[in-house]
């Protein structure tokens, strides 16, 4: 009951969800709904008296001039409903794609736009995933909702035309054949529930048989399979697949088959009924062929009528349902205060102090804090290294310094305010940073570098790719910054290896000139000749700024001013490389692991 | 891309059509009998309704005998039922096969894949022209697939043209009556012979108006291409969760949703498409539905005519025009099946030029004799290699002895061509000059499984897959659990038990299973080392195996060096020159050519030499005095 209420009221909303974006984006979709639905019952009534009309006039033995005449009458409006549908039809395409877009692009928006830990919500990333869904292409909800509301009014139209015309031959007719069609829908409608509660048993064949033809078609997978003749297994594994699904495939049609059956016996009940009624009819002489004609081709397309409701009915709730869940993502609470937040002006001259007070944070289903109480100053201007292994929590703790994550307890306070209250997108422009994940464009070097579209200032774009180490790349280019990056857009666009994106995104760093550099493993596609060229102008590139350098090659961050040694969360020793060293503590140790590789008699005496 | 744009002739196009059918035939003969039967099914329940009705129409409009009104309507309600019911049954065949068949169609590209030889397969011609296939695919499965729902329509559309046939055909052949003035000629068979012309040239005419209606989308798809691929990068952008971060310092979601979204609306009510199909696009659509309604008065008047002349009752009129009206069915149906078949044309030839691809490489016939002692001596003479496309040598001539049972290291800069040298020396590609040798022999005479057997290999972009463990480690769905384990430890995979709850039967990642195991980089490497250990050749090659891993983990894997490389011969690529010390010989690479060759000590005594240079860009991080 609950359920049902709640379904019936995601309807509504939805029908006006659709018709607000219909409203904002193309009125004219509206309109073609209507018109498609008249059109289509009209012609519908056209065909059913056509027959039986032009019978009439042969069986009367009317003038050849007004048989000659109904013929010509039915042909032209036949001939107009069905030009005038195709054409209407042609032309509702784009505006239904222009509102499918629309929606589309919001989504998007607000996935880009979100507070950062929704990103991490599996909740939040399924909701994504089905919205997103919701838009793939002409037939998915977002769009073919509105030849759901075409169907179902054109089916309502033609089902009260038709009642009337069968009211006139019998009204229990008319209200057996509704039951009994509805009859034979709701077995259908278990058969299709049966396909559904299966979904699992049925992505279980297909998911393994998915997934073995994507590994042996895509390139990456090549060389493994041949160097250790992986064919035959991945073969094997797709043959086992296939056999269960054709399995299922059995079972599924052997049990949608009980709706045929179904079909069978509601068929030979309808049409004894209807028979019924007609013979009494004709026996009784007051019909004559043409009559029988007609409402014998009405009682047969009736039932049409009832199923084309209910189905058109039932595809509208479902996509109601999955429009509903476009409507609640894109609507979802934001943890942060962006437009509603406190306005911080950016100013690069200002210094800024980061602290953290206390900080502790950890992941969802995490049992473990990736952060705890953590304590810590960076003060303006302050070259700050941390290093760590792999899940000390180095990136998170940047992620917190950057307020992409809040903390869980504790603060983290901007010249001593709390950075809650800012709007997040004015805090984040006061970062200037390289992560390990990195989002190039596909659009031109000069505007991955500046993040604009517009043309900017090209000789501090210079400058940056110069110190990114970019511009012996950049000068055997032909189109040198106006070469596109990427493929997937421009078919001539440069594909970057991964150090040369990684340049370019130190570049990208660079220009933006933020008040806090922060570079996350940045040398990490680099060898080691590139790397110690970065770590050599390391000095230069955050002259004046704050910075924030990780890395887990411990001696690499030599050039800081301060360097943290993270241990499960918690900064388990800080200061100089040398202080450190002399600690004789786990940074000591962990270098010394290292090391030991390259310290050979010889060397370091010779 | 441009190829696309042009039509294949019509004959061609059914050559091209008749072997995807033969190869359909090969995969799933029941394909085509469910098919068969399904479209005779259903044209038999529509024919015999039609007669059934026309008969009873004819005792209505005649003398109503009671007995005969009720047998012909009981007659009418079993058959019109049990006909239904026979089509939805063969039906189900039909869409058991169909969906089979769906997967089947998988399998042809993926065996054609897997015989390709990688040369070829690594080819940027390759991956464009399989996307492509799987494209056109994706946008209505052209191609292939698409023949297989030509063939349903095709037989569904015959059928209902043969059934058709034999209900009308009586109409030609019945006479009007004598004395009924110009009506007589109707009789005339250039009357009929005009009535079949008529409907040949409307089916025709329809379809040539929806394909000029169709042509507009063929017209505007390169304008509409870019604005497509703009928005598909949007999108994927937007839920590419590893640019959540850049998205949001640099401010992105603004400017990517300028830059791909503003004004790119290829499809949008004010688009040129859109504005063309308020104009010719949409008339040319209009006609070729309303077109019929022509055909269809042409029809009544003939049908009409002779019946009001006499030449037939009231339910040969019902006969007739319900047999044409679904014979010129059948006839649309057939000549858009056929219209579609030539438009797949080109979609085919792109599938078989892909289906054809010859292998480049020589594949020899020679066999490796297995030799116990793993004394394979493998050379490099005067190697010399260019990717195919590309200008420049990516390796210049190589000459180099592999020591048998020791241990090589391979260093250089990133693009000095170190992976390159594997692929060669793993033949994934032939030397564009000079040759390599096995025991004296090009290696391009021996047969190419054998000689790979040859290898162990772990690449720097290592693949494992979303299968169970013991599987991944033998590449077999049969595996000797005993020597799995054995090779994971070896490996130093040491907490495996922790990470794998299921043991060897636990499945990697969670693609195929939700409690698979979610290796860190660290635990893949090693179940990769794994598989190359129980593999068990003479050569293992290690491609920078330590490049992702944190200093506990790198020094875990280099202690366990001696004893993975133990009684072969192994080759180890590494950036970080800490690998060396593990290594008897260190081969150094340097754009392309190799530069040195001698044991780590030897050459770190040439302060000119790039070693030198290489090894002290990362060793002085280490030394005591600088620290």
């Amino acid at each position: 009951m609950e359920k049902a209420k709640k379904a019936s009221h995601s309807l509504f909303q939805s029908t006006f969800f659709m018709f607000s974006n219909a409203w904002q984006t193309s009125k004219t979709v509206l309109f073609l709904v209507l018109a498609l639905a008249f059109l289509c019952a009209s012609k519908a009534a056209a065909e059913l008296f056509m027959a039986p009309v032009i019978l009439q006039k042969i069986e009367n033995a009317a003038p050849l001039s007004r048989l000659l005449g109904t013929i010509a009458a039915f042909g032209a409006s036949l001939l107009t409903l069905t030009g005038l549908e195709a054409y209407l039809r042609q032309n509702a395409l784009f505006g239904r794609i222009a509102v499918r877009r629309h929606i589309l692009a919001e989504i998007a928006g607000k996935a880009t736009r979100t507070s950062y830990p929704n990103t991490l919500d599996t909740d939040f990333i399924s909701f994504e995933s089905r919205a997103y869904k919701a838009c793939e292409n002409n037939a998915s909800p977002t769009e073919a909702f509105w030849s759901s509301l075409t169907d179902l009014l054109a089916n309502i139209l033609s089902f009260a035309a038709w009642s009337f015309l069968l009211s006139g031959l019998s009204p229990f007719l008319l209200l057996f054949i509704t039951a009994s069609s509805v009859c034979g829908y709701l077995v259908k409608k278990r058969t299709i529930r049966w396909i559904w509660l299966h979904r699992k048993e049925e992505a279980s064949c297909l998911k393994p048989m998915d997934y073995i033809r994507q590994v042996s078609t895509g390139r990456q997978y090549a060389k493994d399979i041949r160097i250790f003749s992986l064919q035959p297994w991945l073969l094997r594994t797709w043959e086992t697949a296939f056999g269960q699904y054709q399995r299922f495939l059995a079972k599924r049609e052997k049990f949608c088959s009980i709706s045929d059956g179904a079909d069978f016996f509601l068929m030979l009940l309808q049409g004894c009924f209807t028979f019924y009624w007609l013979i009494r009819l004709i026996l009784a002489q007051k019909l004559s062929a043409s009559g029988f004609l007609l409402y014998f081709t009405a009682a047969n397309g009736f039932s049409r009528w009832v199923t084309g409701i209910m189905d058109s009915f039932s595809r509208l709730h479902s996509q109601s349902l999955d429009l509903s869940v476009v409507r609640e993502f894109l609507h979802w609470p934001e943890p942060f205060l962006f437009e509603n937040g406190k306005h911080l002006p950016k100013d690069t001259n200002r210094s800024y102090e980061i602290r953290l007070e206390n900080v502790s944070f950890s992941y969802a289903g995490c049992e473990r804090n990736t952060i705890s109480h953590m304590n810590l100053t960076v003060s303006p201007g302050e070259k700050l290294a941390v290093v760590g292994l792999n899940g000390a929590g180095k990136t998170t703790l940047i992620k917190l310094i950057c307020g992409l994550l809040d903390p869980a307890e504790g603060c983290v306070l901007l010249n001593g305010e709390d950075i809650r209250q800012y709007n997040r997108r004015d805090y984040y422009a006061l970062f200037s940073a390289v992560f390990q994940d990195f989002s190039i464009l596909e659009a031109s070097a000069a505007q991955n570098i500046c993040q604009t579209p517009a043309p900017m200032d090209a000789g501090r774009i210079l400058e940056c790719m110069s110190m990114a180490g970019l511009t012996e790349k950049i000068q055997s280019l032909s189109n040198g910054l106006d070469t596109k990056i990427g493929k997937q857009i421009y078919r001539d666009g440069l594909e970057l290896s991964g150090g040369q994106a990684q340049r370019l995104m130190l570049a990208r760093a660079l220009y933006k000139n933020a008040p806090v550099v922060i570079l996350d493993e940045p040398t990490s596609a680099l060898d080691s000749i590139a790397e110690h060229d970065i770590y050599l102008k390391y000095s230069q590139m955050t002259d004046g700024h704050t910075s924030i350098f990780i890395s887990h090659r411990l001696a690499s961050t030599r050039f800081c001013d301060r360097i943290l040694f993270l241990e499960q969360g918690r900064i388990k020793e800080e200061g100089t490389h040398q202080r450190l060293l002399a600690r004789g503590g786990s940074y000591a140790a962990l270098f010394h692991i290292q090391s030991q590789y390259y310290q050979e008699k010889g060397i370091f005496h010779g | 891309m441009d190829k696309e744009n042009q039509t294949v002739s019509f004959l061609k196009s059914i050559t091209l059509n008749s072997r995807a059918w033969s190869i359909w035939w090969n995969l799933c003969p029941g394909l085509f009998l469910s098919s068969l039967l399904h479209s005779a099914s259903a044209a038999l329940n529509l024919y015999t309704a039609v007669w059934l009705s026309a008969r009873m129409i004819t005792e209505v409009a005649g003398s109503s005998s009671p007995r005969t009104v009720i047998s012909l309507a009981l007659a009418q309600v079993l058959s019109a039922s049990s006909f239904s019911l026979l089509t939805a049954v063969l039906k189900r065949f039909k869409t058991y096969y169909a969906d089979s068949a769906s997967c089947l169609y998988h399998r042809i590209y993926m065996d054609k894949m897997f015989s390709l030889d990688y040369t070829r397969l690594d080819s940027q011609d390759t991956y464009s022209l399989y996307s492509q296939i799987i494209q056109n695919d994706a946008w209505s499965s052209l191609g292939i697939h698409e023949t297989v729902s030509l063939f349903e329509t095709f037989t569904a559309a015959c059928a209902q043209i043969l059934g058709g046939i034999i209900l009308a055909a009586p109409l030609l052949s019945a006479p009007v009556p004598p004395g009924s003035g110009s009506l007589s000629l109707l009789n005339h068979p250039l009357c009929g012979c005009f009535l079949i012309g008529l409907m040949l040239l409307i089916a025709l005419f329809s379809s040539f108006c929806a394909d000029k209606a169709q042509n507009y989308w063929t017209l505007y798809a390169p304008k509409t291409r870019l604005g497509n691929r703009m928005a598909d990068f949007y999108i994927s952008a937007a839920k590419d969760r590893k640019r959540a971060l850049d998205m949001r310092i640099y401010n992105q979601s603004e400017i990517i949703a300028k830059f791909y979204m503003e004004g790119n609306t290829p499809f949008g009510p004010s688009s040129e498409i859109a504005r063309c199909a308020k104009g010719p696009m949409g008339i040319w659509a209009a006609l070729s539905q309303s077109v019929s309604a022509v055909l269809t008065v042409m029809i009544y008047l003939f049908v009409c005519l002779k019946a009001w002349a006499g030449a037939f009752g009231l339910g040969d009129v019902v006969v007739y025009t319900a047999a044409i009206a679904n014979l010129f069915l059948g006839i649309s149906q057939l000549s858009g099946a056929l219209g579609r078949m030539a438009a797949n044309g080109r979609f085919l030839e792109t599938a078989f030029g892909f289906l054809d691809a010859p292998s480049i490489m020589y594949q020899g016939t020679l066999t490796t004799e297995k030799r116990s002692d793993g004394q394979y001596e493998i050379e490099f003479r005067n190697v010399s290699f260019c990717y195919p496309g590309a200008q420049d040598y990516a390796l210049r001539h190589i000459n180099m002895k592999f020591p048998i049972g020791s241990r090589l290291a391979i260093v250089g800069a990133n693009g000095s061509g170190k992976t390159t040298f594997i692929k060669l020396l793993c033949r994934l590609y032939d030397p564009t000059e000079g040759e390599i040798l096995l025991n004296g022999i090009d290696i391009r005479k021996y047969k190419y499984v054998d000689y790979i057997d040859l290898f162990s290999v772990v690449f720097q972009d290592f693949k494992l897959f979303a299968l169970p463990l013991g599987e991944n480690i033998a590449g077999s769905c049969r595996f000797d659990s005993l020597k799995a384990s054995s090779c994971l430890e070896k490996a130093g995979f040491s907490n495996q038990k922790a990470v794998m709850p299921h043991g060897l039967s636990t499945f990697l990642y969670r693609d195929l299973d939700g409690r698979g195991a979610e290796l860190s980089l660290g635990e893949a490497q090693k179940t990769a080392i794994a598989r190359a250990l129980y593999k068990d050749a003479p050569f293992m090659i290690l491609d920078e195996p330590t490049a992702a891993l944190d200093p506990v983990s790198e020094a875990e894997i280099y202690e366990k060096f001696g004893a993975i490389t133990r009684g072969k011969t192994a080759v180890c690529i590494s950036h970080r020159l800490s690998s060396c010390k593990f290594c008897d010989e260190v081969a150094v690479f340097d754009k392309g050519n190799l530069v040195q060759q001698g044991s780590h000590d030897l050459l770190l005594q040439d302060p000119q030499g790039k070693y030198y240079e290489l090894w002290h860009a990362q060793a002085q991080y280490y030394y005591p005095e600088n620290a």
